[in-house]
Formats: structure tokens, C-alpha cells, sequence
């Protein structure tokens, strides 16, 4: 009964969306709206105003930062609270002070973890080639510092977290942790001294390279942020500190 | 009306994938699963904005020596990947939620907690 109505309920929703549907411009055209007002531009002036082959990260940190910087503060307020609701819940709990949790690490097949060793040094090398390399080829700071997140929290569920902590040194964790929104802090600061707006980017040609290099910085610090916060999340929820 | 929207399958599609995702959520009782078919739901956006900046026969937007015209819309794919961010904390914060609600609980059942009150 409940399953007949909610499918009832879903061709209500799904008949308004797809007469909606029906009616936008054709799909792939070029002449759609979307396509004609500010994109042209955006291709036409992007590498050269902006300072990245990739227009999408023209977009994204360029013509668009201050939308990135609130998201790279979105996803670290979202460790915050993973931090309050998971730290909160562990102290008040009588249960775990009585009988602490075993904490060792199951055993691993020696195959898995030689194979895990064995790649870690190439999916290293592939996730920072992919946050240096996002000013010019698909890529950029979220997507590298996933790929790192990605190889810490294998490492953690293979060789162990100790092994995989030694990459993130306890002193400097936190500031890792907040790298993405400090470095875009820190970029948008220099803009406000050196050219009066924050965030605002050097617009002579001559400095094309100062362009650049700050997408780069902001990039690796997304890239270093994002794989510690990724990794911190993972290892919270883990039911370990 | 049907020609039409055979043109935009693409579009189409992700109508079906939303709906998918809201059937999850509403007769899903385990709460993973209703945040499995919220997931569900936002992919099926993401997917729908993204089909809007495609171009016929385009390229990635990325210039450079061999680049040629006509390129995708960069703009949707830009706000995607904010999107994508987005989601993720989300998911992040509703699965820690869930964590919370089973130490405290001992269920993640939506008729068990509720019955609980």
C-alpha cells in the first residue's frame, strides 16, 4: 500500500519536471542560452585574463573565488561538527571508560599489503601531479586532494592507521586540516595589499605568472586541505581519535 | 511534446534518477539508506546541470596548442564541483548524525526510533 502510493506520488512529481524538460532548448545546441551570454567570454578571455589554460579553473578560483572560498569553509566547518557530534558523544559514554574497545588492526593478507606498498608511491605521485597540474589539464585541488584522502584511507584500512598518521604529523594536523580556507585567506589578502580588492588578481600582462602561480598555491592548498579533511572524516568515524 | 524530450533523453534521465532517489528516501526505513537515496537525488542534479552545458561535438574547455571550437560550457561544470563539495560534507555530517543515533539508540531504524519517544 505505502509502495503504491509513493509510486503514485513520484509520477505526480515526475510529470511537472518532465513537461519542464520538454521544454528547454534541444540538448548539445549551441545556440541555447546557457551557451551564448556569458560562456563565450569566459572561453574567449579566460587563459589570458584568469591565468589558467583550463577555463574551469578560471572559473572556479578566478572569476568565481570568493564561491570557492565560502565552499572550502563549508567543508571544513563540516569537520568541525563531524568533530562536535562524534568527540561529544565519546566522553559522555561510561561504556567505552569500562571496556575500552580492542583496538587492533585486523589481520591483512601479506599480498594485499605488498600490493597496497607497493602502490601508494604512484597513486602519491598521480594525486600530486593532478593538483599541480590543474591550472592546464583536467584536475585541480578537490580532485588531487581526493585522490591523496583516497590512498591515506587505504593505507589506514591496510597497513594500519599508525602508518597512515605518520603522513599527517599530530603537531601540524589541524593546520593542515585548515590549509584550503588559510591559503585562500592568505591569497585573497595579498590581492587586498597589493591591488586594493580581496581576491583580486594581478591584471597587468606582463604578470601572466603571478596569475598563475597564485592559482597553483591556492590549488595545493585545496589539494593538502582536502586530503587531511577527507582522512580526518574517515578516521572519525572510525571510532578513533 | 515526445519528440522533444526524446531530444533531451539526457535530461530525461535525470528526472528518473531523482525519482529513484525520493522513492528511497520516503519508503527506506534504515536511515543510511534514506541518505544513500538523498545521494542519489544530488547526483541526479549534478547530472542534469552538467547535460545543460554540453555543446555538440565539444571539447573540454581547455585552451592551449590544439584546442579547437566549439568547447563545453565551463560554467556548469564549475558550479558542479561546488556542488559535489558540498554534498560531500553533507554526507559527512548526516552520517556522524547516524553514528550518534546508533550509540545512543542502539537503531537506525526510522519506526524503531520512532516508537522510542
Amino acid at each position: 500500500m505505502k509502495r503504491a502510493l509513493t509510486a503514485a506520488f513520484l509520477v505526480l512529481v515526475s510529470l511537472p519536471l518532465l513537461y519542464a524538460m520538454s521544454q528547454l532548448p534541444q540538448h548539445g545546441s549551441a545556440t541555447s542560452p546557457a551557451y551564448t551570454h556569458i560562456a563565450p567570454r569566459y572561453l574567449e578571455r579566460g587563459p589570458e585574463e584568469a591565468g589558467a589554460e583550463n577555463v574551469v579553473t578560471d572559473v572556479i578560483l578566478n572569476y568565481r573565488g570568493f564561491d570557492t572560498n565560502g565552499e572550502v569553509t563549508v567543508i571544513f566547518t563540516s569537520l568541525a561538527a563531524v568533530f562536535a557530534v562524534l568527540l561529544a558523544g565519546r566522553e559522555g559514554d561510561e561504556r567505552s571508560a569500562s571496556e575500552p574497545r580492542a583496538r587492533t588492526t585486523p589481520e591483512v593478507s601479506p599480498v594485499a599489503s605488498f600490493v597496497v606498498r607497493l602502490l601508494s608511491p604512484f597513486v602519491a605521485i598521480f594525486a600530486v601531479y593532478v593538483v599541480m597540474n590543474g591550472h592546464i589539464s583536467p584536475g585541480g585541488g578537490f580532485q588531487g586532494g581526493t585522490v591523496f584522502g583516497a590512498l591515506l584511507i587505504l593505507a589506514t584500512v591496510v597497513l594500519g592507521k599508525a602508518t597512515a598518521e605518520k603522513l599527517q604529523p599530530a603537531r601540524i594536523r589541524g593546520l593542515l586540516q585548515a590549509a584550503a580556507p588559510l591559503t585562500f585567506i592568505a591569497v585573497g589578502v595579498a590581492g587586498l595589499i597589493m591591488f586594493g580588492d580581496y581576491l583580486a588578481f594581478p591584471k597587468a600582462a606582463a604578470l601572466a605568472w603571478v596569475r598563475t602561480l597564485w592559482l597553483i598555491v591556492i590549488e595545493i592548498g585545496i589539494g593538502v586541505g582536502g586530503a587531511s579533511i577527507i582522512s580526518a572524516i574517515f578516521w572519525q568515524m572510525g571510532g578513533d581519535r | 511534446m515526445i519528440v522533444h524530450l526524446w531530444q533531451n533523453i539526457d535530461y530525461v534521465a535525470s528526472v528518473v534518477l531523482f525519482c529513484i532517489g525520493l522513492y528511497c528516501v520516503i519508503t527506506k526505513n534504515n536511515l543510511i539508506k534514506k541518505f544513500i537515496g538523498l545521494n542519489i537525488m544530488e547526483t541526479s542534479v549534478f547530472a542534469f546541470i552538467v547535460a545543460l552545458g554540453v555543446v555538440d561535438g565539444g571539447d573540454a574547455p581547455i585552451m592551449g596548442a590544439g584546442a579547437r571550437a566549439p568547447f563545453t560550457n565551463p560554467i556548469p561544470q564549475a558550479l558542479i564541483l561546488t556542488g559535489i563539495v558540498v554534498a560531500v560534507s553533507t554526507t559527512a555530517l548526516a552520517l556522524s548524525l547516524v553514528i550518534r543515533i546508533y550509540q545512543h539508540c542502539g537503531t537506525i531504524e526510522a519506526d524503531e526510533l520512532r516508537e522510542m519517544e
